[in-house]
Parts: structure tokens; sequence; C-alpha cells
């Protein structure tokens, strides 16, 4: 059986950050746009610990632990902004979102 | 995950991604970001998320519908694409740079992992703990009844 190597996490990592790069850009729900960043996030997370694991360097887990205070952080407030501009809309069609136009 | 019209289904594949993403920590002697992985994004992360599909999900409304505008879609397919081709390029380059290095003793435990974490990582702690903070406050004021 031939064994994992670095490169079969990199290809499985781009794989994810690709569909996340389609979900982004192809959806209009709001909240599948963010579950797409989430999944570009995670891609990048596999990356670090992939690098971390293959280089035997344990730097990369402890950014991993910063992603996901970002990460954290970014869908607490983006959550409240959806709610608040769903108050405001009643939509969450990204489409539908034309009022910052001017 | 991307394909499915509703949210919520595409929720839980997100839940498998995630699940299936800490089994490959596991994999690559990372068991406390495997942790990290269940409990702050398919615990935390994501029951917030479907916390707020319940609460916007309106009964009538057409949720999931497409991008209508082709060249949108016809972007993103072709930016994931040549993402993937730009990744693949690399690979053999970046074999060749980083190999394989054999693991020291005990190397992820968390031991070793909280050492480097309070020492060479100190100021990004508590940066990461003000930034965590200020969300807190900014989302409690965004979501408030009146602006």
């Amino acid at each position: 059986m031939e064994t994992v190597t670095l490169n079969h996490y990199i290809i499985l990592s781009s794989i994810l950050f690709g569909l996340g790069i389609i979900g982004f850009v192809t959806r209009r729900n709001a909240l599948i746009v963010f579950m797409s960043v989430e999944l570009m996030l995670n891609a990048v997370n596999l990356m670090l610990v992939a690098f971390s694991r293959f280089r035997a360097d344990l730097s990369g887990q402890v950014m991993v632990l910063f992603i996901y205070t970002v990460a954290a952080a970014e869908v607490a407030v983006g959550l409240a902004l959806l709610i608040s501009l769903f108050r405001h809309m009643r939509t969450v069609d990204l489409t539908k979102f034309n009022i910052l136009k001017g | 995950m991307i394909t499915s019209r509703d949210p919520l289904p595409s929720a839980l594949g997100l839940l498998t991604v995630f699940i299936a993403l800490a089994s490959l920590y596991l994999h690559l002697n990372a068991p406390l970001v495997a942790i990290f992985q269940v409990t702050i994004y398919a615990g935390a992360i994501l029951v917030l998320v479907v916390f707020v599909i319940m609460l916007l999900m309106t009964p009538g409304e057409r949720f999931g519908e497409r991008q209508h505008n082709v060249s949108y879609r016809i972007l993103g397919a072709i930016l994931s694409f040549c993402t993937m081709i730009l990744i693949g390029l690399g690979l053999k380059g970046i074999y060749d740079l980083v190999g394989e290095q054999t693991l020291p003793e005990g190397f992820g435990n968390p031991g070793q992992f909280g050492y480097l974490f309070f020492n060479n990582f100190l100021l990004h702690f508590e940066v990461a703990s003000v930034l965590l903070l200020v969300a807190l406050i900014g989302a409690i004021y965004i979501a408030k009844k009146k602006l």
C-alpha cells in the first residue's frame, strides 16, 4: 500500500478551497456564502497541519488555533450583520442587497 | 455541500466535512487540533449557523436559488479551477523543499503544544483574546433591535 504523502494533503486541501470558491461566487443565499468561507478556512487549516506534520514543526498547529479564533469572531459578527440585514430587508438573498449602491 | 438548494442540508454537509477533517488531523499527529475542530467548529460555530438558519427560514420563500447571472457562475468555476491548477503545479517543488522529517518523541502532545503556545506565541494569544472580545461586543451591538 502506498503511503500518504504531503502531496495528497495538498491536493485535498486545494480541492476543498476550490469548492469553497465555487460556493462563495455562485450562490445567492448569504448563509451558504458564509459556510463556503468556513470551508476555505478549513482548507487552509488542513494545509497548515499537514505542513506542520511533514516539517516536524509544531508552530503550524498553533497557527491553526489563531485561525479558529478569527473564524469564531468572523462568524459572530457576520451572523449578527445578517440578522440585522434580514430585519430590514426580509430576505437573505445577496442579489437583493443593493442599498449600498448609492 | 455547495450543491444542495436548502441551507440546512448544506450545514449538515459542512458538519460531515468538519468531522472528516478532525479524523485527518488525528492521522497527522495533531490530536489537540482535532479536539478543537470538533468542539469549536462542529460544536460552536455550526450550532450558531444552524440557529441563524432556523431563525431566518421563512415559509414560502424560495431558498437556495442559484445565481441567475451566468458570468458569476463561470467566474466561480474558472477561479477554483485556476487555484487547483496553481497549487497542483507547485506540488513537486514543495515536496522537494519540505520532504518528510522524522518526528521527534511526543510530537503534538498537548504539553508540548501548550509550552510553544505560551512561550513563543504569547503576544498573539493576547491579541486574539482582544479580538474575540471586540467581536463579541460588536456582534451584540449589531444584532440589537434598534441600531
